[in-house]
């Protein structure tokens, strides 16, 4: 697949989903605006570090891979026939389409989760960029897991949607409560296991998605 | 002569349903063919078979040298897919669409456009939701056009803007099959 075809498939599915995704970055600046960014006073330095990472993760984390599920779900087929079809007819193979299509909500969530922290900036409480860069893996991963609800029927898409939500939680809970115990390696721990976490998820939902791109039977 | 596409029994079923019935046949270049189906999913799952976007679940399909179940993209590369449904595009993202298919094939953007405006000159009176997808499933020089239940009043200008082109299609009536398939013998079904 040539940069023109990646970048002509990525580009008309943006042009298709444009208004999906200004809503998309809207509700973000609303959220990020009136997210509680405070914390009780905690005396206890594990329960204070617990909490200021809960608190700033989970927003970011769990509101922007909802609307990365949700524009991965509306990739599936059915919503831009001529898209879906002019695809499918086209000369690739399952693995380009997917790395194609995968773009899509990636391009999309980034950007809301981008607006999301500049609501935050703006209201005085931007969240330290390595939340940011945490919050940004697990929106991709999920996202990514999410598409292969779009292929699938019945139960299988109920299960790939569990799986995406999962992904949330599991990064979250790498994220919010790996380090604590590990005092003297400060965030390493966290960061690193929800980065690799995320990364190898992502890397194999991205595998079965084109798996299963090869194998679709759009009859 | 090899043909351009070869069915030997192929058929298409789907959670216990037999949705196409074994089908033999072969589409040399530049013939035209029709066949007469069922219903709907029937020419709808045939053409798609027939354009390589669907496997057959019994039988065997050969498109040129090449099997659809093992190289799709090379079956992709010889046949132009038309389905049935018109295509719900302005005049004005007429264009943007054009560009879109051309760099999905790695077409030139700029013969595209040319070759597009040639198709459409050709198909002048055919309705533009059904000229449009016809003219883009033509652009890049596919050996084979497969039509899903095209209208039958098209028929002489579609034929004309395929030219060279083989033309197999699939109809739910006799009337339709007759108007893609002027020249053949009898309809298939």
């Amino acid at each position: 697949m040539t940069r023109r075809t990646l970048r002509a498939i990525v580009s008309a599915r943006l042009h298709a989903e444009r208004r999906a995704i200004a809503f998309a970055c809207a509700t973000a600046a609303i959220v990020g605006f009136v997210q509680p960014h405070g914390i009780a006073a905690i005396t206890d330095p594990l329960s204070a570090d617990i909490a200021t990472r809960s608190v700033w993760i989970a927003g970011p984390m769990f509101f922007c891979s909802a609307i990365a599920i949700a524009i991965a779900l509306v990739q599936g087929p059915g919503r831009h026939a001529y898209l879906d079809a002019s695809e499918t007819s086209a000369p690739l193979f399952g693995r380009e389409l997917a790395r194609a299509k995968a773009l899509v909500p990636a391009i999309a969530s980034l950007l809301a989760a981008f607006v999301y922290w500049c609501a935050q900036a703006l209201s005085g409480f931007p969240a330290p960029p390595t939340f940011f860069a945490l919050a940004i893996a697990c929106v991709l991963a999920s996202g990514i897991v999410a598409l292969n609800a779009t292929v699938r029927r019945g139960v299988g898409r109920w299960i790939a949607m569990l799986c995406a939500a999962c992904v949330s939680a599991g990064a979250y809970a790498l994220a919010v409560y790996v380090d604590p115990p590990v005092k003297h390696r400060g965030d390493a721990i966290g960061v690193a296991s929800e980065l690799l976490f995320c990364a190898v998820v992502g890397f194999l939902a991205l595998r079965e998605y084109g798996e299963a791109l090869a194998r679709y039977d759009p009859a | 002569m090899t043909p351009l596409l070869r069915l030997r029994d192929a058929a298409y079923e789907t959670r216990g349903e037999l949705i196409v019935a074994p089908a033999t046949f072969d589409v040399h270049a530049a013939e035209r063919v029709a066949r007469r189906c069922r219903d709907e999913r029937e020419a709808r799952a045939l053409a798609m078979m027939c354009a390589a976007l669907l496997r057959a679940t019994r039988g065997s399909i050969v498109i040129g040298e090449y099997d659809p179940r093992v190289q799709p993209v090379h079956c992709k590369r010889l046949v132009g897919y038309v389905a049935h449904d018109p295509l719900p595009l302005a005049r004005d993202d007429l264009p943007r669409f054009v560009e879109y298919r051309a760099a999905l094939w790695e077409i030139d953007p700029v013969r595209a456009r040319a070759h597009v405006d040639l198709l459409l000159e050709r198909l002048h009176g055919v309705h533009e939701a059904f000229a449009y997808p016809l003219a883009v499933a033509l652009l890049p020089f596919p050996q084979l056009l497969v039509l899903d239940r095209p209208h039958p009043a098209f028929a002489a200008h579609v034929l004309a803007a395929a030219g060279a082109c083989a033309v197999l299609s699939t109809h739910l009536d006799d009337e339709g099959a007759r108007a893609y398939a002027p020249d053949a013998a009898e309809v298939y079904a």
